[in-house]
Order: structure tokens, then C-alpha cells, then sequence
């Protein structure tokens, strides 16, 4: 895949528990800058734990092993600092916030960043007309800015803003979790549009998914099966095509 | 007679009060002296703070505490405003009375408490010792007026009480939107008791925006009576963030057919204040409707307590209620009550209830922490948002911005960090 040192991400013999329970069995994966991977697996097998674990949500403990970002030692950071090192977790299930609005949650996470970069504030004017060039893309109203975090989104909605988000922030790596599922074939083509207008040489991301529809519009470099919290099997988009043919059964079946 | 009643008979005494034999005054007094105030061990007073009564002087405060204009709240475009300070008059600050304002003097104040109603005491002690307030009186289809009453406590309790007196009448279909605001030198340790009587006729409409910003050292004591006739509404917001200790008592009666109440309330209590306010709206007739919103924050070693009771009496059928009470526990030494309480004596009703306590949202949390938000940031911006529903319907754009300012800087400057 990628030489050692020059991983974006790198995780080494992942094992992390939710409430005494073991998902994460000894996970490894490299991913390069510019590189998009795509994880796929049965229910169960600890996609969503790993995408949980590598945002630092409260609840997940790892026993052992570790994760490197840039060469630092991820798990050492709280959320806040992992996301403004640059890493975006979109979530599988974002939250309704009533009471705050998008535009300001936008806008304070980007100051955020900037605050870390050294960077002043962004202007109000640059910022608005920058939001609403992505909100096109998206193909959302100018009325959600004014609107609460998520509230009363359909589900669409609600993933289309987690891919706003992510394009306003420009992360250096995106962990989508499940950001296809629940969506009609419309809307999973613009959230592909806007995944595939964020690929650059420096930007990474790793796609948890469960079908390999999205992998049609976004295409993966690499593939990998997650089974019973570990990598089981490796490929390229190949590897999609054939998981869909064949059934997570094929791997799981080996992987016993 | 307790002993507080007994201090209180010797106050009066004290007083001098030039028209200290007047009806209204003596009524007061003498029912006080039967009934006494309220104690801990009544049903609704459990969670005031009424220990601050043994230390204060029931005599009003004499007056002439000098205000600088320039620290007065900036003005609200389009409201005129009067200002009493420690309770009294303050024309020097205030507009040129008009039409629909009038100096309430000392026994003037006629407004009939119900004596029964163990839960106006303090409206009785009010009625006993104010010596000046505002009649706000507006004749039938009068068009919408818009005023602000400002009232200032700037002197300590030691030295003497603060007794503000308002009084709202509405004609028939006559519009009032009304600012209310308490506030005080910063320095002060007032003791404030304020007593607030409406009285809406047939087809009026009264916004009523009640501020509690009094200076941290305060203890308020606040009644507001309120009697609706038929098709007229009531809105009142009100915000609670200052004083130590502070008991606001609402009794509003919904008299008259599809006579329509909102109310939206918020509290915030941090260090050792304790926010208390009881709300009891009966619905006398029928078709009425209430539409009742608390929102409480307690942190530090706060408590904030919400007792909102609605009664349908008999005859009110078609009555619609609802009522959405929230408290948010923000230290792991607060306390938050919120309760609401239902009793009805008829069948065609609608009366619905949430009432819950509990802690900031994790999931919220972790999405805002996930987006790059400094945790305090985010804690306050929750906050923030569980407010929100409180004061989003305030539709007097310099009072919001000035609402949301003060909530900002309250929510600022306290002890977040015990938060979760």
C-alpha cells in the first residue's frame, strides 16, 4: 500500500471494547495521502466502533494497540483536537441540535481550525459566499443556514449537511461512517459528488460502508473486509464487486 | 403572631408612613398578622429561600439614592420609559407621565389581593409598605402602546426594603406591549419585593417582557396576579438571572371564554442563588387556552425550582393546556425541580405535560466536539440552545439583543467546568 513513513493514518493491532465487550481484534491499516479506502464488512464486525474509536467518542475503550496521524499518537488527543488536526468524522447518525444554528456551528468549527492555524477569524462576507458556493453542490436552500443543527432534517438531509460540513472544513482525512445508508439513489449521487470533489493528492478518506453502491460513484483505491473487529481480507474495487457477488459470507466462511 | 410578624407590626410602626391608617395598608397588615408569611413548610414554598427574611428591615428604603442615567440599561427604540428607584418615582429619569401612565401614591395602591390566597402573601406585605408605583391604564381599543417600568434597588436591606408596585389595566381590545425590568447598583444587597396586578378586559392583548436582572446580592420576592376576560391574550416572557435568592409567584385566572395565555420562562442559577418561581393558571371558562414553556439551568451549587400547577375548574370545558417544563443540571452540587401539576374538574379537555431534569446531551456534545469546538465552547453553545425555546419568540429586536448579551455573559463568566 503505502511506505511507513509516509502514512497518513496508521494503525497498528487496534483492540478496543464498548462496555467490556471486545470489537476491535488487533485491526492494522495504513492509509497514504490522496488515498481513498473504502470498509466494508457484516453488521457487527466493528466498522462504526472503528470509525467511533479514531474520533475519540467517550464510551470506547482501547486495551491495546495504536493509531498515528501525521506521526502523532491520535488516541493521546480529545475529539476537539483530533478534528482540527484535521480529521472529519461524518456520522452514521448525526445529532439534531435545536437552539443552534448551522451557519453558526459551521463557522465557529472553521474558526476554530483557523485559531489552531494561527489564522484570524474568517470574514462574515467570505465565509457566507464560500458556504453557500458548497450548499449549491449539495443542492440545499439557503433557508437551512438559518436552521438548527439537524433539526427536523430527513435522513438525506441530514447527510448531505454532514458532506457541507466536511467540504466547509476540508479535512485532512474523512471518515464517512455509513453515510450512504438510507439514502434514494438522488441524493447518494450527490453525496458521491461531494466526497469525489474533496479527493485531492493531500486529501485522504476512508469510506465505512456496508454495500458497495457508493463505491460505484465514489471509487475506492483499496478495499478492505472487516470481520469480527480485524481486517480480513485486502484488494482493490474489485474486491467490492465480488463481496457483492458472492456475499460477506465468502469472507467471513474464511476467515473462521 | 410569629416573630416575624411581630417585626414586621413594628416596622409598619416604624415606618411612619403618612397614610398609615389607609384601608387598603390596614387590610394588608391585619391579614399578614393572621396568616403570616409563607414558611418552608408550606406545600409551594418549599424550595425558596425565606431565611433572608430574618435578617432585613421591612421599612422602605428612604429614597434619593443617586443613579448615574449613563448606567441605566440602553434604551429600547420605540418604548417609553419610567423608572423607579427603591420603589419610588424617578421623573428625573423617566418620560413625562402620559396618558396611559399615572403615579400610584403611597396608599393609593387599591388592587384587591385575595387575602385567602396563602400563596399572595408577599402581594400583602407589598400593599402594606409600598408608598409609590405605576398605573398603567389603557381605555378600550386603545392602539398598541409600548412601555418600559425600570426598577432600580440600590439600597442594602439593612437600611430598608424595596416595594415596586405595577398595576395593568386594559380595556377591551386595548394592546399593551410592556417591558418590566428589575435591576440594581451592582454593589447593592437589596431586598426587593415587587407585587404586579393585570387586568386584561375582553379582546386585550398585553406582551408582557419581565427581566429579573437584580445585582447578586439581592433577595426578591415577586407576586404577579393576572385575571384574563374573554378572547383577550397574555404573553409574557420572562428571564431570571439574578439576585441570591429569588421567589416569583404567578396567579393568573383565565376568566373568559378562549381567553389565550403563553408564557415562556427561563432561570439561570449558579454559585449559591436559588431561583423559585410557581406558577398557578386556572382556567375558569371555557375554551380557553395556555401554552406554558420553562426553562431552567442550575450550576454551581444553584438550585432552580419550577412548580407550574394548572386548574381546570368545572365549566371550563374545551380548555387546551400545555405545558413543556425543562431543567438542565450543570454542577454535580445543583439542584433542578421542575413539576408540573394538573388538576381538573371537567371531562372535554386537552391538557398535556413534559416535564424533564437532567444533563447536557453527550451526543450533542461530542458532535459539536467533533467539528473542532473548544469543549467550553460547545458547553456553552448547548446551553445556549436549551435556552433558546425560552426567548426565541421576543420579537423586540435591541431587548433580544440585549437579553442575549446579558445570557451570554451570564453563561460566560460562571463555573462551566463542572459541567457533566
Amino acid at each position: 500500500m503505502t511506505a511507513p513513513g509516509s502514512a497518513l493514518l496508521r494503525i497498528e493491532n487496534l483492540h478496543a471494547s464498548v462496555a467490556g465487550k471486545k470489537i476491535l481484534n488487533g485491526l492494522s491499516l495504513s492509509v497514504g495521502r490522496g488515498e481513498v479506502h473504502a470498509i466494508m464488512g457484516p453488521n457487527g464486525s466493528g466498522k462504526s466502533t472503528l470509525a467511533s474509536v479514531l474520533a475519540g467518542r467517550p464510551g470506547y475503550e482501547v486495551t491495546a494497540g495504536s493509531v498515528s496521524f501525521e506521526g502523532r499518537d491520535l488516541l493521546a488527543l480529545p475529539p476537539e483536537e483530533r478534528a482540527r488536526a484535521g480529521l472529519f468524522l461524518g456520522f452514521q447518525y448525526p445529532v439534531e441540535i435545536p437552539g443552534v444554528n448551522n451557519v453558526y456551528l459551521l463557522k465557529a468549527a472553521v474558526n476554530a481550525q483557523r485559531n489552531t492555524q494561527g489564522l484570524p477569524e474568517v470574514d462574515a462576507f467570505d465565509f457566507l459566499t464560500l458556504v453557500r458556493e458548497k450548499m449549491q453542490l449539495m443542492r440545499m436552500e439557503d433557508s437551512f443556514l438559518s436552521r438548527g443543527v439537524n433539526e427536523g432534517f430527513s435522513g438525506g438531509e441530514k447527510k448531505r449537511n454532514e458532506i457541507l460540513q466536511m467540504l466547509v472544513l476540508e479535512p485532512k482525512l474523512a471518515l464517512l461512517d455509513e453515510t450512504d445508508s438510507g439514502l434514494d439513489i438522488d441524493a447518494l449521487k450527490v453525496v458521491a459528488g461531494g466526497v469525489n470533489r474533496l479527493r485531492s493528492p493531500e486529501r485522504s478518506c476512508v469510506l465505512v460502508t456496508h454495500y458497495q453502491r457508493l463505491l460505484e460513484y465514489v471509487v475506492p483505491d483499496f478495499v478492505h473486509v472487516l470481520v469480527r473487529g480485524r481486517i480480513a481480507k485486502s484488494g482493490d474495487r474489485t474486491l467490492a464487486l465480488e463481496l457483492e457477488r458472492r456475499g460477506y459470507d465468502w469472507v467471513t466462511g474464511e476467515a473462521a | 403572631m410569629s416573630a416575624l410578624t411581630a417585626r414586621i407590626a413594628q416596622d409598619y410602626a416604624a415606618a411612619e408612613l403618612p397614610d398609615a391608617q389607609a384601608a387598603p395598608r390596614r387590610t394588608a397588615l391585619e391579614a399578614l398578622a393572621t396568616c403570616g408569611l409563607p414558611t418552608s413548610r408550606d406545600e409551594n414554598w418549599k424550595y425558596a429561600n425565606l431565611r433572608a427574611l430574618e435578617r432585613l428591615r421591612f421599612v422602605p428604603a428612604a429614597g434619593g439614592a443617586a443613579v448615574d442615567p449613563a448606567a441605566l440599561p440602553a434604551p429600547i427604540p420605540g418604548f417609553t420609559r419610567y423608572v423607579f428607584v427603591d420603589g419610588r418615582f424617578a421623573p428625573a429619569l423617566s418620560a413625562a407621565p402620559g396618558a396611559a401612565f399615572a403615579r400610584l401614591q403611597g396608599g393609593a395602591a387599591a388592587a384587591a389581593v385575595r387575602p385567602a390566597d396563602g400563596d399572595a402573601r408577599f402581594a400583602l406585605l407589598n400593599q402594606a409598605f409600598a408608598t409609590d408605583g405605576a398605573r398603567l391604564q389603557l381605555p378600550a381599543a386603545a392602539g398598541r402602546q409600548r412601555l418600559e417600568i425600570l426598577f432600580l434597588a440600590c439600597t442594602d436591606s439593612a437600611q430598608g426594603s424595596s416595594y415596586p408596585r405595577l398595576e395593568v389595566s386594559l380595556g377591551p381590545d386595548a394592546q399593551l406591549d410592556l417591558i418590566e425590568r428589575h435591576a440594581g447598583a451592582a454593589g447593592a444587597a437589596p431586598f426587593v419585593n415587587s407585587a404586579v396586578d393585570i387586568a386584561l378586559g375582553r379582546g386585550a392583548v398585553l406582551t408582557h417582557y419581565r427581566l429579573q436582572e437584580l445585582p447578586p446580592r439581592s433577595t426578591h420576592f415577586d407576586t404577579l396576579t393576572a385575571t384574563l376576560a374573554a378572547r383577550c391574550g397574555y404573553h409574557l416572557h420572562a428571564i431570571a438571572t439574578g439576585a441570591q435568592a429569588a421567589r416569583s409567584t404567578q396567579l393568573v385566572q383565565l376568566a373568559g371564554e378562549e381567553a389565550h395565555l403563553t408564557t415562556a420562562l427561563a432561570a439561570l442559577g449558579d454559585a449559591q442563588q436559588v431561583q423559585d418561581a410557581y406558577a398557578r393558571i386556572e382556567h375558569a371558562a371555557p375554551r380557553a387556552r395556555t401554552e406554558q414553556l420553562f426553562r431552567g439551568i442550575a450550576a454551581g451549587r444553584a438550585r432552580v425550582a419550577f412548580n407550574g400547577k394548572v386548574v381546570v375548574a368545572a365549566g371550563a370545558a374545551g380548555t387546551d393546556s400545555q405545558q413543556s417544563l425543562r431543567g438542565l443540571l450543570a454542577g454535580a452540587q445543583a439542584e433542578i425541580d421542575v413539576r408540573p401539576q394538573l388538576e381538573i374538574y371537567t371531562d372535554d379537555v386537552r391538557c398535556s405535560h413534559g416535564a424533564t431534569a437532567g444533563k447536557l446531551d453527550d451526543n450533542m456534545l461530542f458532535y459539536l466536539l467533533s467539528r473542532g469546538l473548544e469543549r467550553q465552547v460547545a458547553l456553552r453553545l448547548l446551553k445556549w440552545a436549551f435556552l433558546a425555546d425560552a426567548f426565541a419568540r421576543i420579537e423586540v429586536p435591541e431587548l433580544r439583543r440585549q437579553i442575549e448579551e446579558n445570557l451570554a455573559g451570564v453563561l460566560q463568566d460562571r463555573a462551566l467546568k463542572e459541567l457533566l
